[in-house]
């Protein structure tokens, strides 16, 4: 052999050994969520559906032969920590995916650096919509899906006219309003009032006393989740208030731990616990079995995030790689049917949902007052091919 | 009517909050940053007497000892070495807080804590609804200022920590032993915040940063007040009622930073604040 082809050999050898290991090791997915901060209630939960997807991926063989792995790092539920997080993940730890749940100043911080790196990134919580990236896909609801179906019970079944809306300054609350206030305005009601606080306010006195003169028929909020939630209710059953009342922001979890201020309060969720489907039954059975006594409810928050480590797995599987570029071609196409039914992230990277409204009961539990199948999500990214 | 009930109950909560950080403030000559700490033991206090079994209102004795206790051992620990250096004192306060909601967080999970309300339920007052807590929230302020005051003025204790608040070396030289007029007062100071914690639980959501949101607008009013009790209430009541009014009137968001931006603006004008003096 001569020397340059024995160089040529050489190198060609090394290089696919390398390429080889890249192709055999884990596959990482990462996710950046709020351990601490306003969402350090739910990010529990939301780690925890993200381990049971991948122990069961893994269990059953991983994905194309390899192992899944998760990194999970602290956003602190804002922007600042958002940065961090993304920044350690993407570049440091060299995630394949990002697939997480997160605040909207969180998420918008991070979408730079999703672009720059090349992530495929599934967000998995509900948001205010409109936010695109080729990158970025969304299994969870926006106002489109999760709005229509309160304004229309209260319209229609409790006859209310007149609506005083309550948010928590950030694009969250001030965007799930807007939309609130035009669809209203769009079906024949009228907004008396619309008032926001700072995300770490607490004191909602003045707003009350401002709801109280204004006498609406009905109340709709959209705080940030977790303590804002609590202290509006809080305050407002102190005041006296037990109007017609939807929470646009309240999980099952956060309305258990608000107890007896929480009864009668209405949302509007992809999933509630009590929703009847051999899936959901199969997934809480699993749920129960992985963590025991530690399990925090499943909620609206979290199965998404389940269900999008799935919806990866099967986009890589039907990409035949983790190759960026392949795996947001394939990621539209793939269905995965979870507790939450059959996902396809195929409206504008956006998945039509089936929506549940519910009413909380005195116990805590959350009853289904209606269902409305496939919500369609609208025109959320019309520029994304 | 509504707004008036609003600008005197936020005044009084204000005050309940304030009082402790005021004592500490006046006869250390420090602020005490761990304060808003102290407001979270103290309300984590009643979710223990709650689990326990206990009445919520249990809570408050529970918690005035509980804060008083801790107080002392972070007097001892903490401040007492740092006496010749109050900056570093103020900065310990601050790193102590930390510590301090960090461990909460450890020991309860950072989940919020249910508690039953201590009071709940509406009164008729002259042609309004009104919630019946914020109206006892009134009479609790009152009852804390009236005893804060007999304290003061009437105690032996009170004497001593006037004198010390006045000039503490000429106290120290007239054999007044201040290192003890310190730490009763910073045991009744960290005491008095863990007792607000409790009061506060059935308007805020209990969990380990639930104390942070209070913590400036106390600094700030003591900072207005300085030493004097009576100047506290006032602070509170205007400031309070700035608050309340420009959070009807303008905007909730500017409402919240009204008592920082109207603090720091007095204090331009005049340096000395409320006191007199």
């Amino acid at each position: 052999m001569t020397p340059k082809l024995f160089a040529a050999s050489t190198v060609s050898l090394l290089l696919a050994t390398v390429a080889q290991a890249a192709d055999s090791g884990p596959i990482v997915i990462g996710v950046p969520v709020g351990l601490s901060g306003a969402n350090s209630v739910v990010a529990p939960s939301v780690v925890q559906e993200a381990q049971l997807a991948v122990d069961e991926i893994n269990t059953a063989g991983g994905v194309l032969g390899r192992k899944l792995q998760l990194e999970v790092a602290d956003d602190a539920s804002g922007a600042a920590g958002a940065q961090k997080a993304f920044d350690s993940l993407i570049y440091q730890k060299k995630v394949d995916a990002l697939i997480s749940m997160e605040t909207s100043a969180a998420r918008n911080a991070g979408l730079p650096a999703v672009s720059k790196g090349r992530v495929p990134f599934i967000y998995t919580s509900f948001y205010e919509g409109h936010s695109c990236n080729k990158y970025l896909f969304v299994d969870a609801w926006v106002p489109e899906q999760q709005v229509p179906p309160i304004v229309d019970n209260f319209a229609k079944e409790k006859n209310a006219k007149t609506y005083f809306l309550i948010g928590s300054d950030y694009a969250f609350g001030r965007g799930m309003l807007g939309f609130t206030r035009s669809y209203i305005e769009k079906t024949g009601g009228k907004v008396v009032g619309e008032e926001y606080l700072p995300m770490d306010g607490a004191d909602w006195t003045p707003i009350l006393s401002k709801l109280k003169d204004a006498k609406p028929d009905a109340i709709i909020t959209s705080t940030a989740g977790g303590a804002p939630n609590v202290t509006l209710t809080k305050q407002m059953r102190a005041a006296g208030i037990n109007l017609h009342y939807a929470n646009l922001a309240v999980d099952e979890g956060t309305a258990k731990s608000m107890g007896a201020d929480a009864t009668g309060i209405y949302l509007s969720a992809s999933y509630v616990t009590g929703i009847d489907s051999p899936e959901n039954k199969k997934f809480l059975d699993a749920a129960n079995k992985k963590f025991g006594a530690d399990l925090k409810t499943p909620n609206d928050l979290s199965v998404p995030e389940y269900e999008a480590v799935y919806l990866y797995k099967l986009a890589v599987e039907k990409a035949g790689s983790t190759d960026p570029a392949k795996v947001i071609e394939a990621m539209p196409t793939v269905s995965f049917t979870g507790p939450r039914g059959a996902i396809v992230m195929d409206k504008q990277h956006h998945a039509p949902l089936t929506m549940y409204l519910g009413q909380v009961q005195s116990d805590g539990t959350v009853k289904v007052a209606a269902t409305f199948k496939d919500v369609d999500p609208g025109e959320q990214c019309p520029n994304l091919k | 009517m509504l707004l008036l009930l609003d600008i005197l109950t936020t005044a009084a909560i204000l005050f309940v909050v304030s009082v402790g950080l005021l004592a500490i403030f006046g006869v250390l000559k420090i602020v005490n940053f761990a304060h808003g700490a102290w407001l979270t033991i103290g309300a984590y206090c009643a979710v223990v007497a709650v689990k326990l079994g206990l009445n919520p209102w249990a809570g408050l004795p529970i918690a005035f000892v509980a804060g008083a206790l801790l107080g002392g051992v972070a007097e001892l620990l903490i401040i007492r070495p740092l006496y010749r250096r109050p900056l570093d004192a103020i900065l310990a306060t601050w790193g102590l807080g930390i510590v301090i909601g960090q461990l909460i967080a450890l020991a309860f999970g950072r989940d919020v804590q249910l508690i039953p309300n201590l009071m709940s339920g509406t009164v008729r007052v002259l042609s309004v609804d009104y919630s019946v807590y914020r109206l006892f929230m009134l009479f609790a302020a009152l009852a804390i200022g009236v005893l804060f005051a007999l304290t003061i003025e009437g105690t032996r204790l009170g004497l001593s920590a006037r004198a010390v608040i006045m000039n503490e070396t000429l106290a120290r030289s007239l054999g007044i032993d201040t290192d003890r007029v310190r730490l009763a007062t910073f045991m009744i100071g960290a005491g008095l915040a863990a007792l607000a914690g409790v009061l506060l639980t059935p308007l805020t959501s209990v969990d380990p940063n639930m104390g942070v949101a209070w913590l400036i607008g106390a600094f700030m009013l003591v900072m207005v007040a300085d030493t004097s009790y009576l100047a506290l209430a006032a602070a509170c009541l205007v400031f309070g009622g700035a608050q309340v009014l420009v959070s009807t009137f303008v905007s909730p968001v500017l409402g919240g930073i009204s008592v920082a931006v109207l603090a720091a603006l007095l204090l331009r004008i005049n340096p000395r604040g409320f006191s007199r003096a």
